[in-house]
């Protein structure tokens, strides 16, 4: 591996990957892994594709550029009865076939597909050079990949709400806490609109950059007396870790006695996720997406 | 490296052979008779759960509550030489460790060790060379007499002589570049070796395989999703999406030998998140289904999640245990789903007795006539997005305590964005994806199975968001102790009744496998592992 740094950080998220569909949990990724400095949230499409490909244990990487070539073979000889995808149509899907699966890059399937499968009344593609038919293959691995490689997906327009209703939504239940302010160009301020959409219902809390303003705090009250009270970077059942404003981190054991008033500004926007409508929520992001 | 004591008892069969014409008779160090796997573990931990009812729930009474505060490490085996895996820049034991005669069993992707439970010290090592396959866990091996069995990532159900680690034989059951893989522990049931099989990202079917314990021959094979023929087969729109359809059985089920009924947890359904190329209730995926193990016929299901969209594969453990209803013992099977309901059921019939949602979700609008949760349309994964929760459970161990009545199980109450991204009429793969948004909070629950619900619960305080795949898995005992941890490197001792803290104590890394318990000369201890490093704990002399 070229990148060892780079490796050393993917399988740290990917323990969080594991076992579950979705990508949603970079902060337990922070606790899991040893050294992140790149979540997959902020890896490039290609550094996704392939730490997930690593992941799942994948077959060999499809041919990009050959797939290419073979795009316009695949939908003249192919398309017809496989589908424009091959995921079937009058013929069977080739995503799943023991054939494609078995072929890493052309050297079982250009052979098959010279013969084909007369009886079952796939004809022979003798006259098609093995070029050819090692990018129709190329292509046929690469839908294969587009299903099985979920680091390769991403999402669709998502901008599906009305926005005047998205407006009504967020003066009648963001303006007692926010002012217009808060919205100026936020529609200019993520990357994208999945990112908007993640950013206004659940705002990071971006303190590594110096802006606690986000961050949970607390009171700590010892038996002694002494009142502490900060930002809080961790809190257990037996330990709770506080920065006060003078900037001295005070490590607490929760001991009898001890209390532990805490404060979260997102508390809202929790409440908020529990209780918001897929409507609202689609009307809101388009709203705010017009806010350039 | 140590001499077995099998070895020495040869040497001594062997002298005594030279005097005596006599049949030479080695006894082995370590041999399992199966008959006792289902009994209640004292001194041993023979089988994934302990015993067959998925309880995980020891008699030992030495540790309890007057004397947790003395508990003491005893030894730690921390894996070496190993390095990064593949998912895993550590290794990480999620295995359940088996004691047989005084030996551990654990396992990580790969690797097999054989420990003296005495001391932690290895007695043999076995490694072997994946071709394919996700990495991802290793749940621990099954026994059968003097064979350890073990599953590879790619599929290969491998033989080892318990005693010494060398292979006996292996056998290939499925097809790593169809995306199958494995992370099982195998179970044992009176001849059968039972396994099953992980993987998602392609649409392939889920199957449960039986094989001969002392052959390796295949002895029966039951899919998860119906084939030609079969009634069932009009809950798919046709033969092809059932025979695509998933619903993998890569968690060990459970096991009533009055019955002789095998109860497996099946996992989601394929395409994962886009189902709009499947309508109907897409059987026997995300369902408790209960079987024959000597033939592998169904005998009855109950479906958890009817058209899951929402990876909720079912493969929590169905926990086996006895109550007296209405006047009247039952035969009961509890689960908490990882679709965020509690299931009680007849483990007889099948029929419900309770299910209820055990955190909060909104994404049913009832049950129907049979108990299975309705699912709601609008809450399927959509072009713009679709908030439902996330996996309330996962593999992580729930526990049953007879002297309490309870159900444990640490849940996750939170909630993500479920986006389809694969809006065509033939949707494959995951085709959808989801985005964490909020809090994600780890919650100890207490679950009365008669009523479904909690009787008590503790939310572990943190900052972070409770992962959803990881997690500390539980055991209770009959002294009232609870013995799990949190996701910040603590193990912690609750009392089963009422989920005080008793003990607790910061190790290296979260409890990341199964928790056992047994007695060894004498000793109660405590074993789990927990990041690279098995734990063992118990009261000092």
């Amino acid at each position: 591996m070229r990148h060892p740094v780079f490796r050393a950080v993917v399988v740290g998220v990917f323990v969080v990957l594991a076992e579950i569909a979705i990508s949603q949990d970079e902060q337990a990724g922070v606790q899991e892994g040893a050294q992140q400095q790149v979540t997959y949230q902020n890896m490039t499409p290609e550094q996704r594709a392939a730490a997930t490909r690593a992941f799942l244990g994948l077959g060999p990487e499809p041919d990009k550029a050959a797939a290419a070539l073979g795009t316009p073979l695949f939908e003249q000889t192919c398309a017809f009865c496989h589908g424009p995808q091959g995921r079937g149509a009058t013929g069977s899907s080739l995503l799943t076939s023991d054939v494609v699966l078995g072929d890493d890059h052309g050297e079982h399937l250009v052979p098959f597909l010279k013969k084909g499968l007369p009886e079952k009344g796939m004809p022979a593609f003798a006259t098609m050079s093995d070029d050819e038919l090692k990018d129709i293959a190329e292509f046929v691995h690469m839908q294969v990949e587009d299903v099985a490689n979920r680091g390769t997906y991403h999402v669709l327009n998502i901008l599906v709400g009305n926005s005047a209703l998205g407006q009504d939504y967020v003066a009648a239940h963001c303006m007692s806490c926010h002012t217009a302010k808060t919205f100026a160009h936020i529609g200019s301020k993520f990357r994208s609109p999945q990112q908007l959409q993640r950013g206004w219902i659940w705002p990071a809390r971006p303190v590594s950059s110096g802006d606690s303003s986000l961050a949970e705090t607390a009171a700590v009250k010892t038996p002694d007396g002494s009142a502490i009270t900060g930002r809080v970077t961790q809190v257990s059942d037996f330990r709770i870790t506080v920065v006060d404003q003078a900037g001295k981190t005070n490590v607490i054991d929760r001991k009898p006695g001890v209390e532990v008033r805490m404060k979260d500004p997102l508390a809202a926007h929790q409440e908020m996720i529990v209780t918001l409508t897929n409507d609202d929520m689609h009307n809101v992001t388009a709203y705010l997406d017009t806010l350039k | 490296m140590r001499l077995p004591n099998g070895v020495c008892a040869a040497i001594a069969t062997a002298a005594l052979a030279a005097a005596a014409p006599a049949v030479p008779h080695v006894s082995p160090r370590v041999f399992l008779d199966p008959n006792e796997i289902g009994k209640a573990p004292i001194t041993s931990w023979p089988t994934f759960n302990g015993d067959y009812s998925g309880e995980r729930y020891s008699t030992l009474t030495q540790i309890k509550p007057a004397n947790v505060n003395r508990l003491a490490q005893q030894w730690v085996y921390k894996i070496t030489g190993v390095g990064a895996q593949r998912g895993a820049p550590v290794p990480m034991i999620k295995c359940t460790p088996l004691l047989v005669d005084g030996v551990l069993y654990i396992t990580i992707p790969n690797h097999v060790w054989a420990l003296d439970a005495r001391t932690g010290n290895p007695l043999w090592h076995y490694g072997w060379v994946d071709h394919g396959g996700h990495l991802v866990g290793q749940r621990g091996v099954g026994i059968w007499k003097t064979t350890v069995y073990f599953l590879t990532p790619d599929n290969w159900l491998v033989a080892l002589n318990a005693n010494t680690g060398k292979e006996l034989w292996r056998k290939n059951y499925a097809d790593a570049r169809k995306q199958y893989f494995s992370t099982s522990a195998p179970l044992v049931v009176k001849n059968h070796v039972i396994v099953g099989v992980g993987g998602d990202a392609m649409d392939m079917p889920g199957f449960l395989d039986s094989f001969d314990p002392v052959t390796g021959d295949l002895q029966w094979t039951w899919w998860s999703t119906p084939r030609k023929g079969d009634p069932a087969l009009n809950t798919w729109p046709n033969e092809p999406a059932s025979d695509h359809g998933g619903g993998m059985t890569w968690m060990p089920g459970t096991y009533d030998p009055e019955l002789n009924l095998l109860y497996w947890p099946t996992g989601n359904t394929n395409p994962v998140f886009a189902g709009q190329g499947r309508p109907g209730a897409n059987l026997w995926t995300e369902a408790v289904v209960a079987l024959d193990p000597d033939t592998g016929k169904l005998k009855w299901y109950f479906q958890v999640s009817p058209h899951d969209t929402h990876d909720f594969d079912n493969t929590t453990a169905p926990i086996l245990f006895d109550r007296v209803v209405d006047g009247k013992p039952h035969k009961l099977l509890a689960q908490a789903a990882r679709n965020g309901f509690f299931v009680t059921l007849d483990r007889v019939t099948g029929k419900y007795l309770v299910v209820k949602p055990y955190v909060p979700l909104d994404w049913s609008s009832g049950l129907s006539p049979q108990g299975e949760p309705i699912p709601i349309p609008d809450k399927d994964p959509t072009v713009g997005g679709s908030i439902n929760i996330v996996n309330a459970s996962n593999w992580p161990a729930p526990a049953y305590n007879p002297k309490t009545g309870l159900v444990y199980v640490n849940s996750v109450e939170g909630k993500a964005i479920y986006y389809l991204t694969d809006d065509s009429a033939q949707p494959s793969g995951y085709g959808g994806t989801g985005d964490g948004i909020g809090h994600a909070q780890r919650v100890l629950q207490a679950i009365d199975p008669l009523t479904g619900d909690a009787v008590w619960k503790h939310a572990y305080p943190n900052l972070n968001n409770a992962p959803t795949t990881l997690g500390p898995s539980i055991l209770t005992t009959a002294s009232n102790l609870l013995i799990t941890g949190d996701d910040q490197k603590n193990a912690i001792i609750y009392s089963a009744d009422k989920g005080q803290v008793l003990w607790h104590h910061e190790i290296g890394a979260n409890e990341s496998g199964g928790v056992i318990t047994y007695k060894l000369d004498g000793k109660q201890y405590i074993v789990f592992g927990a990041g690279d490093s098995l734990y063992a704990w118990s009261l000092p002399q």
